[in-house]
């Protein structure tokens, strides 16, 4: 990580703060979805059970879906070849849309935290620092997912079908609707490969179970591999050069 | 400054037009074919040698055995019609394409991240980061061509804002910005970091003729100073600013030379470059025919 991984990561977020459209929108929708989440299930016992799998799968919906098409944004506008034409390396592009977009998927799984917490009155055990650390993990990995994807698609229509592609089988298979171990066993094993798995056991762990981070260490690993991995495939698959 | 630019540009075109009148055919014709057959030897410290480049997108040959030389300090124009690889041509020297075949040097090394400093890229379309007003694009693109100084660097951007006659605007959003204006921002961000070689990918498209002569007069400036300039342009009004011009006709060199050797090579006095250009391509497909 160089300094120009943080020039890169303070554009972006430069570029998102004077979108003030698209910040309003950071801001309601993540309001508007945990609203609907807590008036649609009525029972309490229920919501606060189902919360935390349904805050890990709007932390990795959000962060793959704005990292994905800002990615694409970048290659339809000419600014990544700019930038490839530049002396910086495709890790420091890829690292400084991490960084960048982070923070956004930081701030948008905070507003739906501590919306369902305060106002939806969401019970949860566990150390708030430790619920955050998590939750920054998850983000990190949907970040790399975002990019890692947004490589593979020439426009935003291609970008939006990888989002039934890669985001709805991980709701499925999670544990969100129906307890993982009760599958059959190939989509089991299918569920280990899976980042959100780990995802929703870890959050679940930590806010129903009062556990902390140490004790969710295959979780913590898993997922902090995960992201290493697709943030180095990411900046491998980007390439500087197409050969004719 | 700009009643100027245009005086100065009038009084370049009565040079170019003496020069036009004064060098002998012989000469020319020499030259012409030294550059088609591609044996004239490398110059030593060459802004740009290319030889024997080829490039295909999947079947289709783009740049086909194409061979030039670039004097450093030199205005060198890449003319041709749409489709005639110019742009291709200049993403190859920029390193965002990989040849398939030849070999090219950008002041003396091969494309690559690391001689990336040494090179200004403006791209055909203004590539800029829309959201962001003038002032951020310019100062993103010095931080990341490596201007750490701080100061150094304000005062950079102020000078390169001001040069593109951006001041007033530079707290406005691109997106803001009329299609000249991002031009000139796109400009800016290309000639930042002060390098010594500029890869220009039409850099007048769509400019009014007051803009299109201010910008002629910084690229002088450029040269006079000993920039190297690639500029692509499908217009004869761009190509009689170069000081060099290569003619590119199906990713091939069809003639070389500065604009008042082209034109005398039809041997016509009154002959404007797109009659020169028109010669050239006749004179080709009539070599290809007695082959």
């Amino acid at each position: 990580m160089t300094t120009n991984t943080f020039t890169i990561a303070g554009r972006i977020i430069r570029q998102l703060v004077r979108d003030r459209r698209t910040i309003a929108l950071l801001v309601l929708v993540p309001l508007v979805i945990a609203s609907l989440v807590g008036v649609s299930i009525p029972d309490k016992a229920m919501l606060d059970y189902i919360f935390p799998a349904i805050l890990a799968v709007l932390i990795l919906f959000f962060g793959f879906l704005l990292t994905g098409i800002s990615f694409l944004r970048e290659r339809s506008q000419g600014t990544l070849e700019r930038l490839l034409a530049s002396p910086v390396s495709k890790l420091d592009i890829v690292g400084g849309y991490l960084l960048g977009f982070l923070l956004f998927a930081l701030i948008q799984t905070l507003i739906i935290f501590f919306y369902m917490v305060y106002v939806l009155d969401i019970t949860y055990r566990g150390e708030l620092w430790q619920i955050l650390v998590f939750q920054v993990l998850i983000g990190a990995g949907a970040v790399c997912l975002g990019t890692f994807f947004s490589v593979f698609a020439r426009n935003e229509f291609q970008m939006m079908q990888f989002i039934p592609l890669v985001i709805v089988p991980q709701i499925f298979l999670c544990g969100l609707l129906w307890p993982v171990t009760q599958m059959p066993e190939y989509l089991q094993w299918a569920a280990k490969f899976l980042p959100l798995t780990y995802g929703v056991d870890g959050i679940r762990a930590l806010m129903l179970e009062g556990q902390n981070l140490a004790d969710i260490g295959l979780e913590v690993g898993v997922l902090a591999a995960f992201a290493v991995v697709l943030l180095i495939l990411a900046s491998l698959t980007l390439r500087r050069t197409s050969a004719g | 400054m700009l009643h100027d630019a245009t005086i100065l540009e009038v009084k370049l075109f009565s040079i170019k037009e003496h020069l036009l009148t004064s060098i002998t055919t012989g000469a020319i014709i020499l030259h012409q074919m030294k550059t088609l057959t591609g044996d004239a030897a490398p110059a030593a410290g060459a802004a740009i040698a290319i030889r024997d480049l080829s490039f295909n997108y999947g079947r289709l040959k783009v740049i086909d055995g194409l061979s030039l030389e670039v004097p450093p300090g030199t205005s060198f124009g890449l003319l041709g019609p749409n489709g005639s690889g110019k742009t291709t041509l200049i993403r190859l020297m920029a390193g965002l394409l990989k040849p398939a075949g030849g070999s090219i040097r950008c002041l003396g090394q091969a494309p690559s991240p690391a001689h990336a400093r040494s090179v200004g890229y403006m791209p055909q379309l203004p590539a800029l980061y829309q959201e962001l007003s003038v002032e951020q694009n310019i100062e993103f693109f010095a931080r990341i061509y490596g201007m750490k100084d701080n100061s150094q660097r304000a005062r950079r951007v102020e000078e390169v804002i001001r040069l593109v006659d951006l001041w007033s605007r530079r707290r406005t959003s691109v997106l803001k910005l009329s299609g000249g204006m991002k031009q000139r921002v796109s400009l800016g961000c290309a000639i930042v970091h002060q390098p010594p070689l500029l890869f220009l990918d039409e850099p007048t498209v769509g400019l009014d003729p007051e803009l299109r002569a201010h910008f002629w007069q910084h690229f002088e400036n450029l040269t006079s100073a000993g920039t190297t300039l690639i500029i692509s342009s499908h217009t004869m009004d761009d190509a009689a600013h170069c000081q060099q011009l290569v003619f590119l006709r199906q990713g091939k060199v069809i003639a070389q030379g500065a604009p008042a050797e082209l034109q005398a090579a039809t041997g016509s006095s009154g002959a404007s470059l797109e009659d020169a250009f028109l010669y050239f391509i006749r004179k080709g497909e009539a070599a290809g025919n007695d082959n």
